[in-house]
């Protein structure tokens, strides 16, 4: 939105890291790194990116900025790098956001109009309910929607959220009407005052709610227990095969040189072990999740897949 | 004779007669609801063809009913000095398009001269030195308040390629 | 009591008070331009607070907040455009005092009911935090939606003479709600191909077009010699001791509103002005003034969007829930600090919570002082012969509008808003149905899908709760009652001396 103001911030940001850049570095062919993202400012793929963006500026040796661009379900954003010049200059943020857009909305650029360069992190979606409501388990929620009629919640209509409510509804054959809202806040206040039996959504996002004891989790959608919450069951294990993988990465305008996404796959496995970062994604639960250039495109490529199919299925798309 | 509201009718028909045709495009999935993405539009559309084809019908009926001579003032003063107004509206519209067509190639500052100078001789100011000083300083007031305030993405348009 | 004692010290802290005037300051110019909503306006300050301590960061996001709420007042009342979505309900009024020649007025009369609601709201804030958020809590959406009727129902005292008109009217603006991804299959609806509408049409361009091009189109056929309004002074007015003490009912009825419709996620200070301003004709003893250059038709509406811009934070700092997208920079202003907003935060971060209620207070004294110094000079601008100045509106709209998905889509769509818009004076249709249409179309047909969704196409949920079925009840007391009225006038021969066509 305002690339003068954010690349003077970041420039402050970057003067104000505490460390000091690598050896290697210095190779990258430009000096000013732009990460677009569609997420309005202050929302998770957008604190995703500001975070990243200020051990990624001493790790690859350039100033790196964050440039918000909203509309278009994220369309616009990805027709913006689609456009770029593949210099190593402009990335994408990456979140099934822009492969849910792709498909149901066919717009000129798409996923497949962008490299896939690197993954980043798993962001692990979690099912709960109030605190204060009379579901102790996700078998309490099901037991209610086998025997009579459920009412679960995701924050947006064509979403990997609903798509991963949709998934456990089909395989369980329960009776539940999922219900989409506009965001997960909207949601989380039809959790709290008991209209719906549990929702969909991100640790990050549901934080405060957590600390304060107001909410309850049910399960984890990913595929293994989430590190420091350990006590947390899978779906999975409660006997229902849905696991689901929301992604966030960095995606490129095609034909990258190669030493800028050597740079890259260099850059990110240190930023992610970098303790003053680990401090700062850690308590959000975000799972580091290094993928590099050849295994995300072949990721992605298979997640959209995926989820083509289930829109197919569900009659979403042709 | 045509009235204001027989005109207003049925462009009001006419706008829900299209708008009823998109609705019926809007794909409907499994991912939706019983109502669905079609429900609220259609009756949206129905409904404004209803009020529309009343609003005309009314509008006849009463000038059916006036007599001769009440008919013929009517006739006189419903659209008195609409045409030469709708004229002049029309006239500044295009210029406001012109612009808009103009910006990506001449970017901001240069469109924003041709701009507010163009309306100012459009609205009948005199032609004084006054015209190009006053559409110049408001171009760079606003240039300074969007672009170097705000930091707005402004087109450059052509000057920025010559000058890089 | 606490609340207040703790808050005391923070007033006196020189970054809070200067983060509070720079604040406001950047809110009411964002605000006052059209097409910059209060959330571009934060937004575009947003990356500035990144480098300031949190308390500081907060409180000028904040104040940026309340300055753009008012800020909205002032193109309503002086070019016939709402700077913000929720200053529309302003222009009718606003406007009329304009052309009459009491520019000063109308702007003294939106300055001194911005700061009484402002005061309020920031008392509710403090005092009532607690009960405000039960009252977001126990909205269902067959709530949200009977909500959304209750704001519909305006329409039948706001369409003017003729009621069928003013339902077209009404639909239109439904329809252009529509546009945009479904609110619960997510499949595109009059989209035609087009990334850019995936997110429907932005009221605020609408309304710009509606408002402030029509009316530039529709004086374009105005010659030099003729006068179509009155010069105001360039200096404010505020209202006298008898006008103030009129305006206390319908600022009473506004903030009540604003207070209300504040702490809904959702529902937002759009409806809340446009529902003061129908309670307040309805309960005015000037009624016919309405419409023609009321003080109250200008003190109701102002008075609720800027009650709502201090309750809205409650559900913020409650639950750390944005209701809206201002709220949700504010709640973006807290993250990047490491802050959670929520139940914990009072706890945890008291001092970051008192200190923004005391630059919330500051930016409200600020707000009046920055109003006093910088109104007459906008009182002169628009004061300048009607070709510079109708040059110098054009540009700025159509800079405004470009500022919001910094694209020329939008500013296209704006120039058929605004030949729209002349068509509907051409042909007498009133605009401020559609604004209403436009703003509550989402809200009613997403919240009423989605009941129908929670209860399995029941329509019994519609009236399963006594908030759906107080709000329903009270719309259908207004619709049936401005019939009623209607049909009165109508036999007692009152319409007689109209022309029937």
């Amino acid at each position: 939105m305002t690339r003068r103001t954010l690349v003077a911030a970041g420039l402050t940001l970057a003067a104000l890291c505490p460390f000091v850049t690598v050896a290697g570095a210095q190779d990258y062919p430009v000096k000013t790194i732009t990460l677009v993202t569609h997420s309005s400012p202050g929302a998770g793929g957008d604190i995703f990116l500001r975070d990243l963006s200020r051990f990624l500026g001493p790790a690859l040796g350039a100033n790196v900025v964050v440039e918000n661009i909203s509309g278009g379900s994220g369309a616009t954003a990805v027709a913006r790098v689609a456009n770029s010049r593949p210099d190593g200059s402009v990335f994408y943020g990456t979140t099934p956001t822009f492969i849910y857009t792709t498909l149901l909305s066919e717009p000129e650029f798409g996923y497949d109009s962008l490299d896939p360069l690197v993954n980043v992190f798993f962001d692990p979606e979690v099912l709960y309910t109030a605190a204060t409501g009379p579901f102790q388990s996700l078998e309490d929620v099901m037991t209610k929607a086998r025997e009579g009629r459920g009412q679960w919640g995701a924050a947006n209509p064509a979403s990997l959220e609903r798509q991963s409510l949709e998934m456990l509804k089909s395989v369980s054959g329960v009776n539940a009407a999922v219900v989409s809202h506009d965001g997960g806040g909207d949601m989380m206040i039809n959790v709290l005052n008991g209209t719906l039996d549990m929702g969909v959504g991100e640790i990050q996002e549901l934080k405060g709610q957590l600390e304060a004891g107001e909410i309850r989790l049910l399960a984890a959608l990913t595929a293994d227990r989430i590190p420091g919450y350990d006590d947390l069951p899978t779906v999975r294990e409660a006997g229902y095969d849905v696991a689901v993988r929301k992604f966030r990465g960095i995606a490129a305008p095609k034909g990258l040189p190669p030493e800028v996404v050597a740079a890259w796959e260099a850059a990110i496995p240190r930023v992610l072990e970098d303790p003053e970062f680990k401090a700062i994604y850690e308590p959000d639960s975000l799972q580091p999740a290094f993928l590099d250039d050849e295994e995300y495109s072949q990721f992605i490529d298979g997640f959209a897949a995926d989820t083509r199919s289930f829109l197919i299925e569900t009659g979403v798309i042709q | 004779m045509i009235t204001r509201n027989m005109v207003g009718g049925a462009v009001t028909i006419v706008i829900g007669a299209v708008y009823l045709y998109y609705a019926h495009q809007i794909r409907v999935s499994s991912l939706a609801d019983s109502f669905g993405p079609r429900g609220l539009p259609l009756v949206y559309g129905w409904l404004t063809i209803f009020l529309g084809a009343l609003v005309l019908g009314k509008s006849t009926v009463a000038v059916w009913r006036l007599d001769g001579e009440a008919r013929a003032t009517l006739a006189q003063e419903e659209w008195a000095g609409e045409g030469r107004s709708i004229l002049r509206a029309a006239g500044l519209l295009l210029i406001a398009t012109l612009y808009l067509l103009l910006l990506p190639h001449l970017g901001y500052p240069l469109s924003l001269v041709l701009l507010i100078g163009g309306v100012i001789l459009y609205m009948g100011a005199a032609r004084t030195w006054r015209v190009p000083v006053i559409a110049l300083l408001g171009a760079t007031m606003l240039w300074l308040i969007f672009v170097k305030l705000l930091g707005v993405d402004m087109p450059e348009g052509f000057l920025s390629t010559l000058l890089s | 009591m606490d609340t207040l004692l703790a808050t005391i010290p923070y007033l006196g802290d020189w970054s809070l008070i200067l983060a509070a005037i720079a604040g406001t300051a950047w809110g009411i110019m964002g605000g006052a331009l059209p097409g910059i909503s209060p959330s571009i306006t934060m937004a575009l300050l947003l990356p500035f607070t990144y480098v300031m301590d949190p308390s500081s960061a907060i409180v000028m996001l904040a104040s940026t907040y309340v300055g753009a709420e008012y800020g909205g007042s002032v193109p309503a009342i002086l070019i016939n455009t709402p700077g913000t979505n929720s200053a529309a309900a302003t222009v009718v009024d606003g406007y009329a005092m304009n052309k009459q020649g009491k520019a000063g007025l109308a702007l003294g009369i939106s300055l001194y009911s911005g700061f009484i609601g402002s005061m309020v709201g920031l008392v509710l804030l403090m005092a009532l935090s607690g009960p405000l958020a039960k009252v977001a809590l126990s909205f269902t959406p067959p709530a949200y939606f009977a909500l959304g009727v209750l704001g519909l129902s305006v329409i039948a005292t706001l369409a003017g003479d003729s009621m069928a008109k003013g339902l077209i009217a009404a639909l239109f603006g439904l329809m252009i709600a529509t546009v945009g991804t479904d609110p619960v299959s997510g499949a595109n609806r009059f989209t035609f191909g087009n990334s850019d509408l995936l997110n429907g049409i932005e009221p605020v361009l609408v309304m710009v077009g509606l408002f402030a091009l029509s009316e530039l189109l529709a004086q374009a056929a105005l010659t030099r010699d003729d006068q179509d309004r009155a010069r105001s002074r360039p200096r404010i007015e505020f209202p006298d001791r008898k006008l103030a003490r009129r305006l206390v009912k319908p600022q009473a009825i506004g903030s009540a509103v604003g207070a209300f419709e504040g702490v809904m996620p959702g529902a937002g200070g759009t409806i809340a002005s446009f529902m003061a301003y129908n309670e307040a004709r309805r309960w005015s003893a000037h009624k016919d003034e309405f419409g023609h250059g009321s003080p109250e038709g200008i003190a109701a509406p102002e008075t609720a969007n800027n009650t709502v811009a201090e309750t809205a934070i409650v559900p913020l700092l409650s639950f750390g829930i944005p209701g809206s997208n201002s709220t949700a920079i504010l709640l973006g202003g807290f993250l990047i600090h490491g802050l959670q907003p929520g139940p914990m935060l009072f706890q945890r971060s008291a001092d970051v919570v008192h200190s923004l209620y005391a630059g919330l207070f500051i930016s409200i004294i600020a707000m009046v002082i920055l109003g006093i110094l910088i109104l007459p000079v906008c009182v002169w601008m628009v004061n300048r012969p009607r070709a510079y100045l109708n040059a110098f509106i054009l540009a700025l709209v159509m800079s405004g509008v470009y500022t919001i998905h910094e694209g020329l889509t939008d500013v296209g769509m704006l120039l058929i808003a605004g030949a729209a818009g002349f068509l509907m004076r051409v042909l007498r249709f009133p605009f401020l149905p559609t604004v209403l249409g436009l703003v509550l179309g989402y809200l009613i047909e997403s919240n009423f899908r989605r009941a129908l969704v929670l209860s399995g196409d029941d329509y019994s949920i519609f009236v399963g709760d006594w908030i759906s079925i107080v709000l329903l009840g009270l719309a259908a007391l207004f619709i049936l009652g401005s019939f009623a009225a209607r049909t009165l006038n109508f036999i007692r021969g009152r319409r007689s001396d109209r022309v029937p066509v």
